[in-house]
């Protein structure tokens, strides 16, 4: 085992990828070296694998993940890259109605290897239009599968397993966890869609959280334990498809869920789940679940007024305490 | 001119799209075929000159008006007609109708509901047959709406950026659904357009099937050397509205009157017999071939089973296990 940051961890998954696959390349916005992408996730592979794998596009988001599709359509594995999450809606028509229906639409006939990697999340005061949480959009697209890993194991691993699909991932990573470390194993690994991890066993109230928000849910789960709390902490690792039975296994342990995602509570994914965990396991539960997701406002620039916006360790604590009945 | 394509082999395709549309608009209108139907009578030249020039590896997207540019590329008729009946046994099991009729085996990657959409898609093709160091092109066919939308300015640039073996063949035909040109484009010739973009840009007749063709195989011949893309402004006219529910009344009706005149099929009819290829019999045996095949194909497209409705949950993914659960989810 060998510890790496989260964003060595994308590198380093799209760079072996490469090595191992020449149907295989990059394709986005300011990827090659010296410059290595915005958040420089594809630093040192335009070096090693050489320009003509990964190229740099014009700004055009539509037509970036339009071209890739094409590519895929016709025999390569292309990884796209849209540098923030919020940019998706500039290439919404490409993504929705184009790689994610094509197969379909041609009654199978079409394969569709394609990789398509954005950042998204808050904490950066990077403001309303570079801090998105889309997550919920893309999960309701039927035709993508939507990842979301939190750790640099995780990421690796997954975004491996989504180069060798040969169906659409949209694969979310966040910007607040680039330089998060964590152990992977050395050599190739790839890790199965659709089988969520516990990252904390517990017995009195499971959290399930995604991104960003595992790693506060672990935090919270910490200061729980001050209190002779035990939280359980699940991240799904893959929204779609989503271990249910995880989820279900646990809250029938425990009795209780916290659902914690960043994006704004509104129709988002925490309500999916929470649907989900009543109608699939109404008779386990002591207590309405609670969701904790960001206030329904864009985020603001104001770093105070954006972790006031933002779902917070406090704010975990204080859901998982209120199933227990504890103010 | 088109010395080395079979005319008679083009002649045969315009008669087959014309009387595939013919064949669906009176299904259509007889109240047999659900869903939008956009016909393409009166630019079979374009369809047919275009994709007789590729090889059958070279890859082409449509649009919404798609009949006449996917049968000219090799989709069956027959199959195609099973799909505007919705049956299972359509190309498109059922799944696509006719606004997203396709055969990927053919190169075909797909007519498009989306207005220029079809246009970044073909680029991606070129950029993989490159990258495959391959000599296969990509054409996209894309109407005059497609003119005011981004992704073909962006994949002009793009195709341009990379030299990609991409030829960009407009269907000129004067409207954008009802509206004429002359509200929607800021420069009457997009010619220029793509000039500026640093591409070759020729303007052809586009009910001359001969010089659409020898157009799109020049075209061809220079992104298969590998010297980039090039735009072909097609000008020709579709004798229907927009679609089955547009009566055509926004277009003057002399101009509908003219443009029939001047119909691609008869019109090569007379350039054949005028070169001595074929006599008028011959065509006429031609022509009752196809109409006959059409005829058949209609009968049979009628009476083919419809899917299952459950057959709505496959097609989706090509994972069969990640993808059931990603449509079904837990079911308690």
């Amino acid at each position: 085992m060998t510890e790496i940051t989260y964003r060595e961890a994308i590198r380093d998954a799209q760079r072996e990828e490469l090595e191992r696959d020449p149907s295989v390349f990059l394709i986005g916005e300011d990827l090659r070296d010296p410059w290595g992408g915005a958040y420089k996730t594809t630093q040192n592979i335009s070096n090693v694998v050489g320009n003509d794998r990964v190229l740099n596009t014009p700004i055009a988001e539509e037509s970036i993940i339009g071209a890739a599709l094409g590519a895929a359509l016709t025999g390569m594995r292309p990884v796209a890259e849209l540098q923030y999450l919020d940019f998706v809606m500039r290439a919404m028509d490409s993504v929705v109605n184009q790689v994610a229906k094509v197969r379909y639409m041609s009654g199978g006939q079409a394969k569709v290897p394609l990789v398509i990697r954005a950042q998204g999340g808050g904490g950066k005061s990077s403001a309303a239009q570079h801090g998105n949480s889309l997550e919920a959009w893309l999960c309701h697209v039927p035709g993508l599968f939507v990842a979301m890993p939190a750790t640099p194991y995780d990421a690796k691993g997954l975004l491996k397993t989504a180069i060798r699909m040969d169906d659409p991932v949209f694969f979310i990573e966040h910007k607040m966890l680039y330089m998060t470390k964590g152990e992977v194993p050395d050599g190739d690994y790839t890790l199965p869609f659709g089988v969520a991890d516990i990252k904390r066993k517990g017995e009195d109230v499971t959290i399930v959280a995604t991104s960003r928000m595992v790693l506060f849910a672990l935090e919270a789960a910490a200061e729980l334990e001050k209190e002779g709390i035990s939280a359980e902490v699940i991240d799904p690792r893959t929204l779609v498809p989503l271990d249910e039975a995880a989820i279900l296994e646990s809250v029938h342990k425990t009795n209780r869920l916290v659902v914690v995602n960043e994006a704004v509570e509104r129709c988002g994914w925490a309500a999916e789940v929470t649907a989900m965990v009543q109608k699939c396991a109404f008779s386990d539960l002591d207590a309405p679940i609670e969701r904790v997701c960001s206030l329904n406002v864009p985020l603001p620039f104001q770093p105070d007024m954006e972790r006031f916006v933002l779902p917070s360790v406090n704010d975990i604590v204080r859901a998982a305490r209120l199933t227990l009945g504890k103010v | 001119m088109g010395t080395q394509v079979n005319w008679l082999d083009l002649f045969r395709l315009m008669v087959r799209i014309r009387y595939f549309e013919q064949t669906a608009f009176e299904l259509y209108t007889g109240g047999k075929l659900p869903g939008f139907l956009h016909l393409s009578i009166g630019q079979e030249a374009t369809s047919v000159g275009a994709c007789s020039a590729l090889r059958a590896d070279d890859y082409m997207a449509s649009t919404h008006r798609g009949h006449g540019d996917t049968i000219a590329k090799g989709l069956a008729v027959e199959p195609a007609m099973i799909e505007l009946f919705g049956g299972a046994a359509g190309s498109c099991r059922a799944k696509g109708g006719s606004m997203h009729i396709a055969d990927f085996s053919q190169g075909i990657l797909g007519a498009n509901g989306i207005i220029g959409a079809g246009i970044p898609i073909t680029v991606g093709a070129a950029l993989s047959a490159k990258q495959r160091k391959s000599d296969q092109v990509a054409l996209c066919f894309f109407g005059d709406g497609a003119t005011g939308i981004g992704p073909l300015h962006e994949g002009m640039n793009m195709a341009m950026l990379w030299k990609l073996p991409v030829i960009f063949v407009r269907q000129n035909n004067h409207y954008a659904e009802s509206t004429p040109r002359h509200e929607y484009q800021g420069i009457p010739d997009v010619v220029r357009w793509a000039e500026g973009y640093g591409m070759p840009a020729t303007k052809v007749d586009g009910n001359d099937v001969l010089a659409v063709y020898t157009a799109v195989a020049q075209a061809a011949a220079r992104g298969r050397r590998g010297e980039g893309p090039s735009f072909i402004d097609s000008e020709t006219y579709r004798w229907y509205g927009h679609n089955i529910g547009d009566p055509g009344t926004a277009r003057p009706k002399e101009e509908v009157e003219m443009w029939k005149a001047r119909d691609p099929i008869a019109r090569f009819r007379r350039v054949i017999i005028e070169h001595n290829i074929a006599s008028g019999t011959d065509l006429d045996a031609i022509d009752a071939e196809e109409k006959a095949r059409l005829q058949a194909a209609a009968e049979m497209a009628e009476k083919e089973p419809k899917p299952p409705v459950e057959a709505a949950l496959e097609d989706l993914y090509s994972d069969p296990v990640l993808g059931s659960r990603a449509i079904q989810g837990v079911r308690v």
